[in-house]
This record gives C-alpha cells, structure tokens and sequence, in this order.
C-alpha cells in the first residue's frame, strides 16, 4: 500500500476528481456549511421580506459585479494555468497564476471598500436581521478568498521552484479545485444577497 | 483510494483548518466584546454588586442553582428571581435569611450561611443586575 | 512495553480508577439528594457532594491522560521517557494536592476554605468545574508545565510521529486553555464567555486531539493495521472537530448576554460537531474489519470500538438534540443537559482511559499482549455493565427532562421549578437503580485486574492476512 500520488494526471483516471481526495472532503464540509448558511437564509428572508428588500437597497451592487467578474477571471486564469503545466510552460503557467491570485486581492480590495462604507454609516453585524446575515455570509467567504490566495500562493511558491511537471501537478489541481469552490459560493451568494428581490 | 488522498494533504487541512477558524472566532469574539456595553448591564455593577458577585461564588450557589442556564440543576434558576422575587431584593435577602440550618425533612434543602446584612445586600444587588442582562428573552417565563 | 520508563504509567493509572470509585460513590449520593432532598444535609449539602463529583471526575481523567501520555510518547518516539523522576514527582504532588483540595470541600464550609487558601488574593473560586482554590488552580499549572517539559523533550529527542504530534499538540492546548480558568472578572457575561474558552475547548476541541491520538495508537497497535492509512484518518478527523468545535463554541453563547448572531454561527456549526464522531466510528470498525491480526487483547478492542460508539451517541448524537438554538431555548440548563452531558463524558473521555488502561496495563505487568481469559470476560461484563447502565441513566434523564422542558418551559401554564421536579422524580429513582448497576460494574472492573491473574495469557489464532 504505497502512498505515493499516481503518476499520471487525475483526469485519466476514472470517477476520481482533480486534486486530493482530501480536499474534496474538505471542500463537501465548506459546501454543507455554505449551503446551510444559505437555506437558513432563505428561510430567515421569507419571514421578514419587507426588513430584507429595504435594507438590500443598501447594499453597493456595482461592488458586486465587479467583485463577480473579478472571481470568474481569476477561476479562468487558475484553468489556463493548470493547461498551461500541462503542456510543461512553467513560467506561463506561474504568470497565469499569479494573475489568478491578482484577480483574488482585487476581490479583497473591494469588499473591504465596501465594508469600509458600512462602517462609516454605523451598520455592522448586529445592526439588524438583513445585515447579520449580509455580513456573516460575506465574511465568511472573504476569509475563504483568503485562504483560496494562500493556497494559490503555496502553488505558485512550489511552481516557481519547479516542483511541478506535466506529469505530476496535482498540488495544483488540488489548489484550483478549492479555488473554484470559493469562486462557486460567491456565484450563489451574489444573486441571493444583492440582487433577489 | 489510497494513493488519491495524501496524508501531507490531511495535515494540510488539519493546520490550515484550525488557523482559519480560530481566526474566524477571534474576530467574532473582538465584535462581541464591542456590542458587549450595550448588553451586559455593566453600568449597574457597583462596588456592592461586585461583592455580591464575590459572595456568590465564595458560598459556591453555582452547585445547586443555574444562572443564566448555566450551573447545577439541583435549585431555581436564579438569573430571573429579581422579578420572579416580584422586583424585590428584600424578598431575596428574606428568603436567604431564613433557610433552616438543619434544613427542610424530606425536601432539597439549602444551607444556612450565616451571611452579614452586607453581604446578604450585596448578593440581593447582584442578582438584581444579573436580571437586567439582555439575554435575547431567555428564560422562556418566570419560572426560569 | 519496550522501554523502562513507559512503568511510571502504572501508578497514573491506578490513581484514575481509585478516583474514578470517588466520583461515583458520590454520584451516587447526589443521584439520592435529587429524591430524598436532606440526604446526609447539612453536613453534606448538595453542592459540596457535587464538587467532589466533578472534580474527581476531571482529575482522574486527567491522571488518564497523562498515564496514557507517559506510555504511548515513549514507544512512539522509540526513546525513553525524558525523566521518569520527574512523572513521579508530579504524581505524587498531583494527587496529594488533589486529595487535600477534595478534603478542603468535604471537611470546612466552602466560603471558609476561600478564606484559608487566600482566594482574595486572586478570586477564581466558585465557578462551576473551577471550585479549586486558586492555589490548587496553580499547582495543576505547575504540574501541566512539567508534563509537558517531560514528553515534549521525549518528542524532541525521538521520532516524531503523527500520533505523538496530535497528542502533544491536545495536551498542549489543554494547559493553554486552562489559563482563562484565572480570568474572573466582575461582569458575568465576560465572566461567562471566557468560562467556556476552557470549558467547550477542552472537551470538544484539544481533549479530541487527546482521544483521537490514544485511540489512533490503540488501533495501530491492535490491527496491525498500516500506520500512514491510521495517521492520513487521525489528521482528517482532528480537522474537522476544530473546524466545527472553534465556532461551535457559540452553542454557549445564546442566552448569557452575547449578541444574537451567536444562535446562528452556533447552531450551523455546532450542529456539524457530530461528524468527526461519527468518522471516528467508521474509522475505529473499519481498521478492526480491515486488520491483518487477532489481537490476543479482545478486551482492549472492545473497549476502543466502544469508545468510538458511545462517543457518537453521547457527544455527537445527544449533543444534536439540544444544540440547535431553537430547541435549547427551551432545554437550556435542564435534565437534558444533565442526560447529554453524563453520556459524553463517560463514551468519550471516561471509556477512552480505560481503553488505554485495558491495552497498557497487561503490558505494564509482565504480560506479552493480554490478560489471562478469565480476565477478559471479566473486563468484557464490566464493559458492558457500566456501558448499558450509562445509557439507561441517559435515557431516564432525558425522559426527565422532556418532561421538565415541557411542564416547565413550554407550556403555556407553566409550573415551577420545584414542583416539575418533583412531578418527574420517578426518573431520578430509575437513574439511580441505573447508577447503582453501574458502580457493580466499575467494581468488577476492578475485580478483573485480580480475576484469572494467575492464569495463562489468552492467544489467538492467527488470522490469514487479507490481500
């Protein structure tokens, strides 16, 4: 019973997900939590729609899109990335990367712009039912977008070094996978925050 | 299966999962401890109702009763006999006053001890401000 | 047992059992106080048998802990013990000091022993689990920091395993977390948050690393079972217990004057607690299923199964029951809590010891892998008596219970405290018949270490290895 990662590149291998199994394992407990988090949500608007559609008028949608567009770039630049290694183009695919992980403090930068405004006008977390779940959702995933740029930057550390080859970059894979999760939230998170009426 | 998941992986996840969480509640706890003033009472903790924080705890009233839910599950609850006491410290400090000191045949009984006028005030006062903590509506009634 | 020094577990060992007795002989009186109120009042009342209840509780497990720690560090890292000296030192310093605080409760009225031990000075008594003088407080820090001086130089100077890291890092944060027991300040809420920073974080979080290590070390020893498949599962587990424990901290944090979003954050994550319960379930059944030997020492593996089993149901499945802020609005600090709690101790932190002893102390003993037959089917009986009993004691407090948060809670003419109690007292008789069987069996259990000593150690064929 070796435990040595496969040589060849996960894809090739049947029913089994890019990356380590044990970051999808990780990756179903973040979605559970998420999607719990979103249900209670759902459920907490439907008892209180009209607390819910005034204070979502407070909220900056033009931050949001940009923030969307922002994470669906850097996902893409995380895919042309992984081809990229695939093809055995270290330093393309450290580029792509690195832009990736560029895409991810522009989403940072944002948010925080936005929290900023907030702040200044005296609404936080305990200001009411609405912004208690606008803040703890958001937070939550910023902290994941965070976390998402670490592990990034743990790949790109390991890329630079040249520790990943066309045949073995499953760190990656695994890396990217998570990076796509973060980005999946924030695609469900935005039309049911900030736009759903 | 074995070869898909790595235990360098799992490691990963165990360290960089604790980090992110414990953070997580660290910033929870600092936005806790901002809202805490407008929730705690504390503008009612006098030098009084400290002692009588002191007095609760040096005669170990957490072993029998619960504050706020919390405590043993032997006597009241005691976060709410301030209004329960119909708003009344004297009530409380009458009922203390006049425990047996060979207690009650037969019934869940609680020590005479013997406190001074000041100290039986003092806990009277504590358990006064214990009843104005925004405690989000618990408990359910009076009964605690 | 491959080195000398791993000997300085015996007497942790015996210590917890002897302490283990205590705790359930005045269990056993409080379980009477709750239906023949004045029961040994006032020399006795209530809350000093509780006390020394809990108390003992917590230090025998902890003497588990560290008997459990100075045997496995040893044979992980291949080296012996840092100083054997030292571990004797500390028992006997620990249990002395232990055994004079236990008397301070029993023999001097409590507010009498805050003055004789100076608690003014710095007052951390009269909290619930903390009812130790401060100067007690203060010898279990120094005793905890030359613990972890002794294994953390046995690590250092070894081989560093997985198991020996997570242990290390639970012990570790177990002394850490004690340290808030010294933050006593006027205002009860703060007094309140911090009381659970040692409390929630002791029991469900780095006292989970402590259980997922010995129980790991067990099933590596008792399966034969490939380590690296074992250590890859401990560190998925201990993941998730600190991922669902650190915010599920807020299922404490609903009613005692933090803010609302904690019935949220709390209940979402508190209500994930139970998974890495339950990984450890399939985790513990499927390195038995998947072993490649009979291991002579059934009763340990039993007892590790069990472990496993009572935990899930005690801390993941009662736990549930009541964790979601909507239900424990009303079950807060009721019969339910008492039900959940009882339980959780015993299937997590109680059984996870006497896994450790089961294994070690044949060992310790002279034996090559196991106690005699005789001996085991013993060990097996107690196992049973005190696991079926704890869950008859469990389901008795939870029928009393349903029955207070109703009566009490619920109903829209609710009656008091007082008079719920007594409405449901037929449970508390049941409970204690319950715990007077479970105390049979923790007396067998101490028979067995006597039962069948003489006789030849048990074998095993051995089973052909699966491919």
């Amino acid at each position: 019973m070796t435990e040595t990662p496969s040589p060849t590149t996960s894809m090739d291998d049947h029913a089994r997900p890019p990356g380590d199994l044990a970051i999808w394992i990780f990756i179903c407990a973040e979605l559970l939590v998420f999607a719990v988090f979103f249900a209670s949500y759902a459920f907490t608007r439907a008892n209180h729609v009209e607390l819910f559609n005034e204070w979502q008028q407070h909220l900056n949608r033009n931050y949001a899109l940009l923030n969307t567009l922002a994470l669906i770039t850097s996902s893409y630049f995380v895919v042309r990335a992984i081809a990229a290694i695939r093809d055995g183009l270290r330093s393309t695919s450290l580029r792509w990367l690195l832009a990736a992980i560029a895409m991810g403090a522009l989403f940072l930068v944002v948010k925080s712009m936005e929290y900023a405004e907030h702040y200044s006008q005296g609404i936080n977390l305990r200001t009411n039912l609405f912004f208690m779940f606008y803040f703890s959702l958001t937070f939550f995933h910023f902290m994941h977008v965070l976390l998402g740029m670490v592990i990034l930057g743990a790949n790109a550390a390991i890329l630079s070094r040249g520790g990943y080859s066309p045949e073995n970059h499953r760190g990656m894979e695994t890396g990217g996978s998570y990076w796509h999760m973060v980005d999946l939230v924030w695609l469900i998170l935005f039309p049911l925050v900030y736009v759903m009426r | 299966m074995s070869e898909t998941f790595t235990k360098s992986m799992a490691r990963n996840i165990f360290y960089g999962g604790s980090l992110f969480f414990f953070l997580l509640f660290l910033a929870l706890t600092f936005d806790t401890e901002s809202a805490l003033p407008d929730r705690d009472n504390r503008q009612a903790i006098t030098e009084k109702v400290a002692l009588g924080k002191k007095v609760w705890e040096d005669n170990d009233c957490i072993g029998c009763h619960t504050l706020l839910g919390e405590g043993a599950y032997f006597a009241p609850e005691l976060g709410n006999v301030y209004k329960r006491f119909g708003n009344s410290t004297e009530a409380i400090v009458g009922f203390i006053k006049s425990r047996p000191e060979n207690g009650i045949p037969g019934r869940r009984s609680m020590p005479q001890f013997n406190l001074s006028d000041e100290e039986l005030e003092a806990v009277a006062e504590f358990l006064k401000y214990a009843s104005g903590i925004n405690t989000n509506n618990w408990p359910p009634n009076i009964q605690g | 047992m491959k080195y000398q020094s791993q000997a300085v577990a015996k007497p942790y060992f015996i210590a917890a059992i002897g302490l283990f007795v205590g705790q359930i002989l005045f269990g056993l009186i409080m379980g009477l106080q709750y239906v023949w109120g004045d029961f040994l009042f006032p020399e006795i009342p209530f809350n000093v048998a509780r006390m020394v209840h809990t108390n003992l509780l917590i230090v025998w497990i902890l003497f588990g802990f560290m008997g459990a720690a100075y045997y496995l560090i040893p044979e992980e890292t291949e080296n012996e013990l840092w100083s054997p000296k030292l571990a004797l030192l500390m028992f006997w310093i620990f249990l002395v000091a232990g055994a004079l605080t236990i008397l301070g409760y029993l023999l001097v009225p409590y507010a009498k022993l805050a003055e004789l031990t100076m608690n003014d000075l710095l007052p951390t008594m009269g909290r619930e689990f903390l009812e130790q003088p401060t100067i007690t407080k203060l010898g279990i820090v120094v005793v905890a920091l030359a613990f972890l001086l002794n294994i953390g130089m046995t690590l250092l100077k070894g081989r560093k395993t997985v198991v020996s890291l997570v242990m290390i890092i639970g012990l570790t944060g177990l002394a850490v977390f004690f340290l808030f027991a010294f933050f006593n300040p006027d205002n009860l809420v703060k007094d309140k948050f911090y009381w659970w920073w040692v409390v929630h974080l002791w029991v469900e979080g780095v006292w989970e690393l402590i259980l997922g290590s010995i129980l790991a070390f067990v099933l590596i020893k008792t399966t034969g079972v490939d380590r690296e498949v074992i250590e890859k599962w401990l560190y998925i587990i201990i993941a998730m217990t600190l991922i669902t424990g650190i915010i599920g901290t807020g299922h404490h944090y609903y009613w005692i004057g933090t803010p609302e979003y904690w019935q949220w954050w709390g209940s979402i994550f508190s209500a994930m607690e139970p998974i890495p319960f339950f990984m450890m379930t399939i985790f513990a059944f499927n390195m038995v299923n998947k072993r490649r030997r009979n291991h002579p020492n059934q009763a340990a593996v039993l007892w590790a199964l069990g472990t496993a089993v009572m935990a899930f149901l005690g801390a993941g499945v009662w736990g549930f029951m009541h964790t979601l802020s909507p239900v424990n609005y009303y079950t807060h600090g009721t019969q339910i809590t008492a039900a959940h709690g009882h339980m959780a101790f015993y299937g997590a932190y109680a059984m996870i010891v006497l896994t450790m002893i089961s294994y070690s102390m044949p060992l310790m003993n002279g034996r090559k892998a196991a106690n005699s037959n005789k001996s085991q089917v013993a060990e097996m009986w107690a196992f049973w008596l005190m696991t079926v009993s704890m869950v008859f004691i469990t389901l008795f407090l939870t029928g009393a219970g349903i029955l207070q948060t109703w009566m009490q809670r619920y109903t829209d003419t609710p009656i008091s405290f007082m008079e719920a109690q007594s409405k449901i007292a037929v449970f508390y008789w049941m409970r204690e018949i319950a715990g007077v069987v479970f105390l049979v069996g923790l007396l067998l259990y101490i028979a067995s270490f006597f039962i069948g000593r003489n006789d030849p150690e048990a074998v095993v064929t051995e089973k052909v290895a699966a491919e």
